[in-house]
């Protein structure tokens, strides 16, 4: 691991278009500005297995779709498959 | 009398909203950090579940719950770097239903969902804006069982 000292103001170049900017020292805690380009993601390290859970998340819809829904809101409601009647059968004319 | 516009969904259609109703995600999602901008929509026959629309991307669409319906006795905590984000008041608590909204993300759990409570969406009520509260570093993970129930997963 590269370890480098900064001072406040002072900066520490990734590539050519990531710049990390040390902009103020506390007793526990140092606060940073990232400048990235915008298809570089920039996430705190702790939210790694966050990101994962919500990229599932938002599998919900696309997977299960509409009756996905319907399925998770009857178990919600605490409602079994055999309980919800079907609608009736629009009238033939 | 406001203006209105219309967000395309891939899972709910077109959605006409106010300019301004919008919530604002300065840090984005983790794993979607570019989205900025998401739209909540309850459909009344649906409730109490709450989508979470992107502004931007037509197929992003969470489905999230108040986190009180998951765990009546949940408890927000958020650290500072959450506080700042939100713009909330440090020196005190926010209380959920008047300064804050706070949802629970839906995950595909087998047949069933499951949900992180350690790591809410927070909205701001006051000015819209909204964090995922992971700061705190939680794991509360709770399961939808077929009764309807939710257990908590150890």
């Amino acid at each position: 691991m590269l370890v480098l000292r900064r001072r406040v103001g002072e900066a520490i170049l990734l590539g050519d278009g990531i710049e990390i900017q040390v902009i103020e020292i506390s007793r526990t805690r140092v606060k940073l500005g990232v400048t990235a380009p915008p298809g570089v993601p920039v996430s705190r390290r702790e939210t790694t297995a966050l990101a994962a859970e919500n990229r599932q998340a938002c599998d919900l819809v696309q997977t299960r779709g509409a009756a996905g829904v319907e399925d998770l809101l009857r178990l919600l409601k605490n409602l079994s498959q055999e309980t919800v009647k079907a609608p009736p059968a629009p009238a033939d004319k | 009398m406001s203006e209105r516009r219309t967000v395309n969904s891939s899972h709910l259609g077109e959605i006409s909203l106010e300019a301004g109703s919008e919530i604002y995600l300065p840090m984005g999602l983790p794993g979607f950090e570019h989205e900025h901008r998401m739209i909540p929509v309850e459909i009344p026959a649906q409730r109490p579940l709450i989508y979470l629309q992107s502004a931007t991307t037509e197929a992003l669409c969470f489905v999230s719950l108040p986190a009180l319906v998951v765990n009546p006795a949940f408890l927000l905590q958020l650290s500072d770097d959450d506080c700042a984000a939100l713009d909330l008041p440090a020196d005190r608590e926010p209380c959920i239903g008047e300064d804050v909204l706070c949802l629970a993300l839906l995950i595909p759990s087998g047949n069933s969902v499951q949900t992180n409570l350690g790591a809410p969406v927070v909205v701001n009520l006051h000015n819209l804006r909204c964090v995922q509260a992971a700061g705190a570093g939680l794991s509360a993970h709770y399961r939808l069982a077929e009764n309807g129930k939710w257990e908590e997963l150890c």
